[in-house]
């Protein structure tokens, strides 16, 4: 064992020796995991806002076939329904805990580019804020019904301009007031700027028609029994799902395309690092044969030798990927940063390094370290023992 | 002494290298002796295969045919393994450009050999204090090799070949690369080990004046053996 | 035997040694091609914009729609040839999955405004003269295997009949083209009358227009008359060329070319390094033989063109097959990708930047080593004996 040791510990003493080309070994294997590293961030952090962003308990109705709140189209005959279905919760009043709403798109100035991006300007009614998890009010207040104010989330403030609170600003044809934020705790919902339902439907015609419903189930299992009485009300023509479905489903698209994007293009550079690492050790192997011939003519066995030169390029992979690990981290991790959402609307997200990502990348970097010196550690192994003679 | 068995038999010995189409016969059919004690000058021209009976001696090469046979038993049909640990228990070589560790301090590397021996820390540490001051180098004990000259070197060489106490040390060329005082210095050294400590030793030098401080010279000439200078 | 086998030899010495230099090498090409061709078929619909189309928006977004009598009034409008009008149908076929890109136009004038469109005279005909006429782009055609006469239902996952299906029928009478073959052909269209007057809601609305001006220079004149016909309406508009429209919608998405460019920029900074440090220690290594080319006369201005050359056979083999393996694989791809990057291909610009790069990178890996050699002094070489 200390024979193994020693070895070891002579071959990772002897990498300053090649200094060049170990640090280009390291280089490269950093960029192929920061490559990683960083559209995996990206990915986990859409998920991660996503995903948060459904609550089993809420159902969200919008017309049969639409398939997004856009598309879709309700009347104020199809709430009234709703609200008497079995499995919606009432408040204590008895009534139905529902927010019919409708969303236009409106333009905002992203911080970071200064060019315009779209953002969602949702009307809702009062029960909206029971209906999102963790929702609360985090400055100012929430709007008056009427009045052209709006509420809005803090995704927004930290991406778009102009959102400040006390700032009035022109959206389509009108001016509003900001007069609060929100918050839901990093859901989808943060991108989102609210006002009254009324106001929305007035200032851009739709008379009252709304997109979707959105209803308190009395529990998850609930859905169930609110499908079955949609099926069997023929003057409703309606599809349901929990808003934790509907928002899986939008959020897919670009996790998975970040993801299709990041590992392909992170492999096809581990090609590249693992060139790299072969011949760096080549070159490790080559430049001190004949010190590896003398120390197997002292009586090192080969095994020695390959595990000494497989152990060195395993380091300075492992060097790589570690590098790459902390600048991700610092320069990504809690960072925001908004992109097209499902509904043609940015979607504010924060940058996200997670231990799975960490191990992906440690494992990539492994894999690299080892495919490249497994070769040279076995021409290490079979180094002529008459190379002691050698000049 | 002489009653002993011989510490090394080579019986027969050829060794051929093909390269391509063409066969080169380094020698053929040596016989040759050494017995414990034996300080033994191997001379010859360029090509004479000096360096490569050395190389069967200290089972780095095996012979194309014959036997070589190391305390009555064969060494030249073992495995590479085997050769490895056998090596590690009998054989102390000393190379004409050091070969030491650039990256270990003169003690280290004196150490090394005893890395493959069950030896505990506190005793290796004794054995390399002991080797290093019989070559006379111990002040340099924690130097690197590039802190040392050709002469320092080669006395910390000296010292990992004889620290794990091996039957037979063998010395190809050890002075090529050294100039004349040290030279003799370094030779001296072998001398003393040989008639002090009792340490079998087989040189190949080409220098005549080296080999005057060995006890027999042989005269590798065409693939066959001339003695000259018998005993001293 | 001559210089050029000179070279070839000391470029491959260490056979394995050059060979993964080369890999290294044609990784990151093919990471710059690969990525090149897909920044290039991402900014297509910028690309074949026409420099005189112009496209009128309702201002608050492209997905809000706009009265139709709109039309009417930018008719009126001066430094106008041609406009046409259009709706978004958002159509599929059989099953959701089944994606169709299809919009409801004026027939004559859209083929009009879009004049790089080809119908062949008789389509041509039955398309202005079929109400249930639906003319498919070639790629679409392909995709689904679609040939003129066939009768096909699409349903709109937006829109409604009055009677609330939401599928419409058609009679396939033409398939269009385009000469230039990053022009998409990856969707179809139909008579917006059929579509208009079978709404169950929403009639009588557009969702843009596009027209085209007499010259570029009225671009900025049109655009701002238009849009001031409309200003402090209910559905005010936003008139930009064809080209502006694609960008601002690309740039929604990210800054795409910062991240194309750091990965880009990461792949060539590794290479530099693993390739530039190879050169120079392998040089290193042949001191002594370049210092007997020296002694028998080779000059040190010889020496440098010849290390220098082995650094350019290196990059342009290296770059050459990364590019080549590029071009393989965008056009196995090409064909699947049609619905969302159409013309998806190796641009030439691409393949001629590449090459600029690979001549670049060889200048600068190989500067160092060939200097080093150029400099070798004979008596110091054999010194070292």
């Amino acid at each position: 064992m200390k024979q193994l040791f020693a070895v070891i510990g002579m071959n990772i003493r002897s990498i300053p020796q090649r200094a060049g080309m170990s640090i280009a070994t390291i280089t490269s294997v950093a960029f192929m995991v920061a490559v990683l590293l960083g559209f995996l961030a990206m990915a986990n952090g859409f998920e991660k806002t996503v995903n948060g962003s459904g609550s089993d308990d809420v159902a969200v109705f919008l017309r049969g076939g639409s398939q997004a709140e856009l598309n879709s189209v309700l009347a104020r005959e199809d709430a009234r329904l709703i609200e008497v279905a079995p499995g919606i919760a009432t408040d204590e009043n008895g009534d139905a805990i529902l927010s019919a709403e409708l969303y236009v798109i409106v333009d905002g100035i992203k911080r970071s580019s200064q060019t315009e991006a779209n953002l969602p300007l949702r009307g809702v009614q009062a029960s909206a804020t029971d209906l999102r998890q963790n929702f609360a009010v985090t400055s100012g207040r929430m709007f008056e019904p009427g009045a052209a104010e709006l509420l809005v989330g803090e995704g927004v403030i930290r991406e778009f301009e102009g959102f400040d609170l006390g700032q009035t600003i022109r959206l389509g044809n009108n001016t509003w007031t900001v007069v609060g934020t929100f918050s839901t705790g990093g859901s989808v919902f943060d991108s989102e700027i609210w006002t009254d339902l009324g106001v929305v439907q007035n200032l851009y015609q739709r008379g009252s028609s709304v997109q979707s419903i959105r209803a308190r189930l009395t529990s998850p299992d609930a859905i169930e029994q609110v499908r079955t009485y949609i099926e069997g009300e023929d003057r409703l023509n309606l599809d349901v799902t929990s808003e934790r479905e509907y928002f899986a489903d939008s959020a897919g698209g670009i996790a998975t395309l970040l993801k299709w994007v990041g590992w392909p293009l992170s492999i096809v550079m581990a090609i590249g690092a693992f060139a790299g690492a072969w011949n760096t050790m080549y070159s490790s192997v080559d430049s001190r044969t004949r010190e590896i011939a003398t120390l197997r003519t002292i009586g090192f066995s080969g095994f020695t030798a390959f595990m000494g030169t497989l152990i060195e390029s395993l380091v300075l992979a492992l060097l790589g990927g570690a590098l790459a690990i902390l600048v991700i981290y610092v320069l990504f991790n809690g960072n925001s940063a908004s992109t097209l959402g499902g509904g043609f609307t940015q979607i504010v997200f924060s940058f996200q390094v997670t231990m799975g990502s960490v191990i992906s990348g440690l494992v990539l970097a492994l894999a690299v370290g080892f495919l490249g010196g497994v070769i040279p550690g076995l021409r290490a192994a079979n180094v002529p023992l008459l190379a002691v003679h050698q000049n | 002494m002489t009653d002993q068995l011989p510490l090394y038999q080579l019986r027969d010995l050829s060794k051929t290298y093909t390269r391509g189409k063409e066969s080169i016969s380094i020698f053929k059919n040596l016989d040759m002796d050494i017995v414990h004690g034996d300080f033994i000058a191997i001379m010859g021209p360029s090509g004479s295969g000096k360096t490569t009976l050395l190389n069967q001696l200290g089972g780095i090469d095996s012979p194309s045919s014959g036997q070589v046979v190391f305390e009555g038993k064969r060494i030249d049909n073992l495995s590479q393994g085997a050769l490895a640990k056998w090596r590690s228990r009998n054989v102390g070589f000393i190379f004409q450009f050091y070969n030491l560790m650039p990256t270990l301090s003169a003690a280290q590397n004196v150490e090394l050999p005893l890395l493959l021996t069950g030896l505990p820390g506190g005793e290796r540490k004794k054995r390399v204090k002991t080797a290093l001051e019989i070559v006379g180098i111990a002040d340099r004990a924690g130097h690197k090799p590039r802190q040392l000259s050709g002469g320092q070197q080669q006395r910390v060489a000296i010292a990992r070949a004889i620290v794990a106490d091996p039957k037979i040390l063998l010395a190809d060329e050890p002075t090529g690369d050294l100039d004349r005082t040290t030279a003799d210095e370094i030779l001296s050294m072998l001398q003393q080990l040989n008639t002090e400590l009792g340490k079998t030793i087989v040189m190949v030098t080409h220098d005549p004046s080296a080999a005057k401080y060995a006890k027999r010279e042989l005269y590798l000439d065409k693939g066959e053996f001339i003695e000259r200078g018998a005993g001293r | 035997m001559n210089e050029a086998t000179l070279i070839r030899k000391g470029l491959f010495r260490k056979v394995l040694r050059a060979i993964l230099m080369m890999v290294s090498i044609s990784i990151a090409f093919f990471i710059f091609a690969v990525l090149g061709a897909v920044n290039t078929a991402f900014n297509a619909g910028v690309d074949v914009a026409a420099a005189n189309r112009l496209v009128t928006v309702n201002s608050i977004n492209f997905t809000v729609s706009m009265p139709y009598a709109y039309y009417g009034r930018v008719q009126q409008v001066d430094g106008i040839v041609d406009v046409t009008h259009a709706n978004w149908f958002g159509g599929y076929y059989q099953q959701p999955a089944n994606f169709v890109q299809t919009f409801a136009v004026e027939p004559e004038s859209y083929l009009d405004v879009y004049s790089e469109l080809i119908l062949p005279p008789e389509q041509r005909e039955a398309w202005l003269n079929t109400r249930t006429c639906l003319i498919v782009g070639q790629a679409l055609a392909t995709q689904y295997e679609w040939s003129v006469g066939d009768r096909i239902p699409l349903n709109s996952n937006i829109w409604q009949q009055a009677d609330g299906s939401s599928d419409w029928d058609f009679d396939i009478c033409g398939i269009f083209t385009a000469e230039d073959s990053s022009v998409p052909t990856n969707y179809a269209m139909f008579h917006y009358e059929y579509f208009n007057e079978s709404l169950a809601f929403a009639r009588d609305t557009v969702g843009w227009m596009i027209l085209t001006t007499e010259d570029v220079s009225l671009n900025d004149q049109v655009a701002d008359e238009i849009d001031a016909l409309f200003a402090n309406s209910p559905a005010e508009t936003e008139t930009t060329t064809e080209a502006a429209f694609s960008q601002a919608f690309i740039e929604q998405l990210g800054n795409i070319n910062l991240i194309l460019t750091s990965v880009i920029g990461a792949a060539f900074a590794t290479i530099l390094m693993i390739v530039g440090t190879t050169l120079v220690l392998a040089i290193n290594e042949r001191t002594k033989e370049i210092a007997v080319l020296k002694t028998l006369g080779f000059n040190s201005g010889r020496i440098f063109r010849m290390i220098l050359t082995e650094s350019f056979l290196l990059s342009l083999i290296g770059g050459g097959i990364g590019i080549a393996l590029a071009a393989g694989l965008v056009v196995l791809v090409a064909g699947a990708f049609q619905s969302f990057l159409p013309g998806f291909g190796m641009p030439l610009s691409v393949v001629l930047q590449a090459i600029g790069l690979m001549i670049a990178f060889a200048l600068v890996t190989g500067f160092f080593p060939a200097f080093n050699a150029m400099r070798i002094r004979i008596v110091d070489a054999f010194g070292k004996l």
